[in-house]
């Protein structure tokens, strides 16, 4: 097993290489070929983070549940389950979910690695969001291809916050 | 001032008067109502509120020895579950020998200096997080019960001075709030009555369980008027009043709180 | 005591039932970066991975960034195959592991 999380997927401060401008193509790409793929919707720079972790492939719609509050009153610790349609045999299963926050200072936030055994692709963590914004999870599956779902998160501003 | 202005003073005085009176006849509802349902099933939910963590830890701090020539607190209390069951609930007292105000963490330092015979945790230690957080957890369900009344008497009298008198840069009492806006927003929270039956709590703006006077401190803070120290007398009194406001609520210890 | 955990699961299964397992952690889970009042910052110090063995076999694996809160929990699923202890293993930064065991007993 790889490591999920590489250096490489950490946030760019530079302007754009050469392999981001090559996945951008790639998204645009595959965006026009499918119209029905909702990949255009998604802001530049999330659909950037998302091709990172899916070496440029783009991700369908559909399949994939990203149940998170729209609304949560402190993002220390925010609920998130995910489930993914799959039967989760040897030859039809989630390899591993990915979880990206586009603002975080680290977008990359987590990734559940499973297999056949676990009978039933879902999974549920506590997240910690920066501020609000929009929250992806991108499953890779065993046949090669990915689906992601995404949401809309606001986060309020607590007023009774502790000098410490 | 004017002819007009003057006669409508007597319906404009009336309207205060309904104002301040109503505050003090609304029911007094724990902190957990004014928490998401989802915060609601995560504080009920051992296998998610991480403040059971500190009960646990507690469980175990009370039945070791601090040193092997020391007793343990269980060799007095034996059978916490039963012989500590309800003690949380009478909590801050007055002590006989003393006549200071107590509360629970006062309470279980003072018998590891003087029972024990070791130095105190400290307030806010997880040591004696912990302890307090266990002690308080046997007593989960159970109706607060302070006493208000002779020797705690003066002592419930200057919480509610502190409770009801303007402080700090922003000039706000406790009750202007907390009586006169509960269920309105401050920013993302909304106000509560300033009921403390689920301390210490772990709170998630401090990622971490605190004591009462830790959310005190904040409140404090808020309103940029003194913070007093850990345990210090003006938040014992406070807690005091606070804890006869909420006579007959359930203790909730270990809760979770925004 | 900066580490404990626990795993809330059914200690029995018939063979083939999927179980589901939630896993709460006691870990500050330190993003790191803060000042340290000596002109120098925090490092970062997580548990940056939860491995879990079925009867040997890996059945899943968290692999944990800055984004997972404090005291974090994870919840995830596996098929009852046969009795057998589960066991939790986490990596913290710095290379420190944490070890918990819970047995499954197959029906």
């Amino acid at each position: 097993m790889s490591s999920a999380i590489s250096p490489r997927s950490g946030r760019r401060d530079q302007g754009p290489d050469r392999r981001c401008l090559v996945t951008g193509a790639a998204v645009g790409l595959v965006a026009a070929a499918l119209p029905r793929l909702a990949a255009a919707e998604v802001a530049p720079d999330l659909a950037e983070l998302v091709a990172r972790v899916t070496e440029g492939a783009a991700p369908e719609r559909g399949r994939i549940t990203l149940d998170i509050p729209p609304l949560v009153e402190n993002g220390n610790s925010v609920d998130t389950r995910i489930r993914v349609e799959s039967p989760m045999t040897e030859a039809d299963h989630v390899r591993w979910i990915h979880l990206i926050a586009e603002k975080n200072p680290f977008p990359d936030m987590a990734r559940f690695i499973l297999s056949p055994r676990a009978g039933r692709a879902e999974v549920a963590t506590t997240l910690r969001l920066a501020q609000s914004q929009k929250v992806a999870a991108v499953a890779a599956l065993s046949d090669g291809r990915f689906v992601m779902a995404d949401a809309n998160v606001v986060v309020t501003l607590s007023a009774c916050i502790d000098g410490g | 001032m004017g002819r007009a202005s003057r006669g409508r003073a007597p319906a404009a005085g009336l309207v205060l008067v309904a104002i301040l009176l109503a505050p003090v006849q609304a029911e007094i509802k724990s902190g957990t109502e004014f928490l998401s349902p989802e915060l609601q099933r995560q504080q009920a939910d051992e296998a998610r509120n991480p403040a059971f963590f500190w009960v646990e830890q507690g469980r175990e701090l009370f039945s070791r020895k601090p040193t092997p020539d020391a007793q343990a607190c269980i060799t007095c209390h034996a059978e916490p579950q039963q012989s500590l069951r309800g003690t949380a609930t009478r909590y801050p007292q007055v002590d006989a020998a003393s006549g200071r105000l107590l509360n629970l963490e006062g309470r279980i330092e003072q018998c590891r200096v003087e029972r024990q015979g070791q130095p105190p945790f400290g307030y806010e230690t997880p040591e004696l997080l912990s302890l307090t957080a266990y002690v308080a957890s046997l007593s989960r369900g159970l109706p607060l019960d302070v006493r208000t009344d002779g020797p705690a008497k003066p002592f419930y009298e200057a919480g509610k001075t502190l409770f009801e008198r303007r402080q700090g840069q922003l000039n706000l009492s406790c009750t202007q709030c907390h009586d006169g806006l509960v269920g309105q927003k401050l920013r993302g929270d909304t106000i509560s009555q300033g009921v403390g039956t689920a301390f210490p709590a772990y709170r998630l703006e401090w990622n971490d369980v605190g004591s009462l006077h830790r959310r005190l401190r904040a409140c404090s803070l808020g309103v940029r008027a003194t913070q007093f120290d850990y345990g210090a007398p003006e938040y014992l009194a406070l807690e005091l009043y606070l804890a006869a406001r909420a006579k007959g609520l359930p203790v909730e210890t270990p809760g979770i709180r925004r | 005591m900066s580490f404990n955990a626990r795993i809330t699961m059914p200690a029995e299964a018939r063979a083939g039932e999927i179980v589901e397992i939630k896993v709460l952690t006691r870990h500050p889970m330190d993003r790191g970066g803060q000042s340290d009042g000596k002109g120098g910052t925090v490092p970062r110090k997580i548990l940056n991975r939860l491995t879990v063995t079925y009867a040997g076999e890996p059945v899943f694996r968290f692999d944990m960034h800055t984004g997972v809160s404090a005291n974090p929990f994870v919840s995830f699923t596996t098929k009852a195959v046969a009795t057998g202890d589960l066991l939790f293993e986490w990596r913290e930064d710095g290379g420190a592991t944490f070890t918990r065991t819970a047995r499954l007993t197959v029906t």
